[in-house]
């Protein structure tokens, strides 16, 4: 063992300490009211004046509020996931442990996100988690409940393509097809980002996390640039 | 991936309450390294507590006294995008803008990459031995073992290497991890965060169970800070630091009067290079006073076969990191 490594990790054991915890967080105006009222200003604001059958009905009533609810809690056999899939309102039933990438090949039977590598390495099951593109093998379906999802389906249909999809067709940027979706999704994100400045760099930066065995690149580049010139 | 039951506490005292009356239960942030472990059986937790419902820490704000508070749920994205990040913080924003991919950087947060486990491969695959999983040696040491990544300091019983590009930076601004547990809150300072491997010892942290990271505070400085990043790996895209180096120095005008230099990926936990620090104190910061520290630093280096190109690397790192310090200022 090294001095260096020694020292760096060296226990020093915590200091305690209450200052930046979200607790000390400035309460927004108006806190005071319904929900915020904590019990100390009820009491405080009651006074020795009100009528304690008052007070106690307000603090039933506040109690009925205050009392935490218990966190929510799933499976581990199915549950009810409704998400919104391009565009449309869906409810499945699936296992807290079936990633969205499960949940939208099977029991939603879009086999756009292709899984690849499974891990987070590969981009080939990117979808777009609220407009933000993700890799759905690294996520939970039970995590996009109430959110909102898009996959290479719901970006444009084949008799009404997605300007990306049109132009990969007309560079010629794909071979074996199979990073493809992932691809046209982190390519119109792009798109959608800089609009009809978007740069060859940008669109490289973009497209970083989807890997192509065939090595398309360079016309997914330029087909997401040509996407972007012609405006979506 | 083993079945667990998926639980939603709505903020970190929640989590907290949760993990201490919850028996096999891990935090679940954004899942970028916990799934992996989940499916290669590597764990098998019965429960998730995740943090995806947790409110107020997704923030990075500017705190009363000029410290930074910076949340557990913040994602890498923000880190490399939010504007008070890129302007206060600019280093740990152009660490967190290089890693992984625009994707993970949705999702990976900053509570995650600091408590995430080994990437060594051997550690992540149930059907080897490996010491920090319990076993009684390590194959990465041993005849034939995979060495490229592995580390070149504190690499006596495990060679991990730590993966997180994010910590030497935050060990660079002396940052504070908050840590709740049911009991109540503490604050660590960086350097007491880790712990060295030792058999069975999973994490590389001295988090125990049922405690959950609340965020990172940097505290505020009030002299001129100079500041640098920098790492080098295999590709320019989408790729893991084979070292990254994090600076952080002051001077009286002319000559550095106190320095900071942290290493990532070069043993188990991030690594502070204090003979580096005292090299550099009382230099004027150049090529040639980087160079002199990158070799104090080396000096008491113990690469594996595999791993020695590391150690012309590291002092390359700190070099660039030095520069970018400079550069910058
Ligand atoms: C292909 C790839 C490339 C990558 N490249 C880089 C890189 O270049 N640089 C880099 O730094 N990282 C890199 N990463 C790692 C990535 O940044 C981390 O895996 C990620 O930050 C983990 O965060 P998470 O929120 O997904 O954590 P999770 O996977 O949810 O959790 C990770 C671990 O931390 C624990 N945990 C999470 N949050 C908390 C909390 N608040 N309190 C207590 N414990 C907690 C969990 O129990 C778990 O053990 C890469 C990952 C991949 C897959
Ligand atoms: S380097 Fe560490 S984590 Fe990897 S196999 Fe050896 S003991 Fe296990
Ligand atoms: S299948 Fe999800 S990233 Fe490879
Ligand atoms: S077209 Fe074959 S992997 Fe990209």
């Amino acid at each position: 063992m090294s001095d260096d490594v020694s020292r760096g990790a060296a226990p020093q054991g915590g200091a305690s300490h209450d200052g930046a915890s979200q607790d000390s967080a400035p309460q927004p105006k108006g806190a005071q009211a319904g929900k915020g009222l904590t019990r100390r200003a009820l009491f405080k604001g009651a006074g020795a004046a009100a009528a304690a059958g008052a007070v106690f009905q307000q603090l039933d009533a506040l109690a009925k509020d205050a009392v935490p609810q218990a966190p929510r809690s799933q499976g581990p056999g199915k549950t009810k996931i409704t998400l919104e899939v391009n565009g449309t309102k869906r409810t499945v039933a699936a296992e807290p442990r079936e990633t969205l990438l499960q949940v939208l090949r099977l029991p939603l039977d879009l086999t756009g996100a292709k899984p690849v590598c499974d891990r987070g390495q590969c981009g080939a099951c990117t979808v777009w988690l609220d407009d933000t593109p993700v890799y759905a093998c690294t996520i939970l379906g039970v995590e996009a409940e109430g959110r909102k999802v898009t996959t290479v389906e719901g970006l444009g249909t084949p008799s009404a393509m997605h300007p990306v999809q049109d132009e990969f067709v007309e560079k010629d940027a794909l071979q074996c097809g199979f990073c493809t979706p992932g691809m046209v999704m982190s390519a119109a994100w792009a798109v959608k980002q800089h609009g009809k400045e978007l740069t060859e760099a940008q669109a490289r930066a973009a497209c970083a996390g989807n890997l192509c065995r065939c090595g398309t690149y360079p016309h997914v580049l330029s087909a997401a640039v040509a996407a972007a010139k012609k405006g979506s | 991936m083993k079945a667990f039951r998926f639980v939603r506490p709505s903020n970190g005292r929640e989590a907290a309450d949760l993990l201490a009356s919850t028996k096999n239960a891990l935090v679940h942030a954004g899942g970028v390294d916990l799934l992996d472990r989940m499916k290669e059986r590597v764990d098998e937790p019965d429960v998730l507590v995740s943090l995806c419902d947790a409110k107020g820490l997704d923030q990075i704000r500017v705190e009363e006294d000029g410290g930074i508070w910076i949340g557990a749920r913040v994602t890498l994205a923000q880190l490399a995008d939010e504007a008070t990040c890129r302007r206060f913080l600019p280093t740990l924003s152009e660490a967190a803008g290089l890693a992984a991919s625009p994707q993970l950087r949705h999702r990976a947060t900053v509570g995650g990459n600091l408590a995430q486990h080994t990437r060594c491969g051997y550690y992540r695959h149930a059907s080897f031995p490996c010491l920090k999983r319990g076993g009684d040696s390590c194959p990465v040491r041993a005849e034939g073992g995979v060495q490229d990544t592995a580390g070149i300091f504190g690499n006596r019983d495990c060679a991990s290497a730590h993966p997180s590009s994010l910590a030497p930076v935050f060990g660079s601004l002396d940052a504070e991890i908050v840590v709740r547990d049911a009991k109540g809150e503490r604050l660590v300072p960086f350097a007491g965060f880790w712990a060295n491997p030792a058999k069975g010892r999973a994490s590389d942290t001295r988090l125990r169970p049922g405690e959950v990271i609340e965020g990172v505070r940097i505290p505020p400085r009030d002299t001129k800070q100079f500041v640098g990043y920098a790492e080098i790996r295999q590709k320019k895209a989408f790729d893991w630091a084979l070292v990254s180096c994090a600076v952080r120095y002051e001077t009286d005008g002319e000559k550095v009067t106190s320095a900071s230099v942290w290493f990532g990926s070069l043993a188990p936990v991030p690594m502070r290079s204090v003979a580096a620090e005292e090299a550099l104190v009382g230099t004027v910061c150049s090529d040639k006073s980087a160079a002199e520290a990158g070799a104090r630093t080396m000096a008491s280096a113990t690469p594996l076969a595999g791993s020695k190109y590391k150690v012309a690397l590291g002092k390359v790192a700190l070099k660039r990191a030095l520069a970018a310090a400079r550069e910058r200022a």
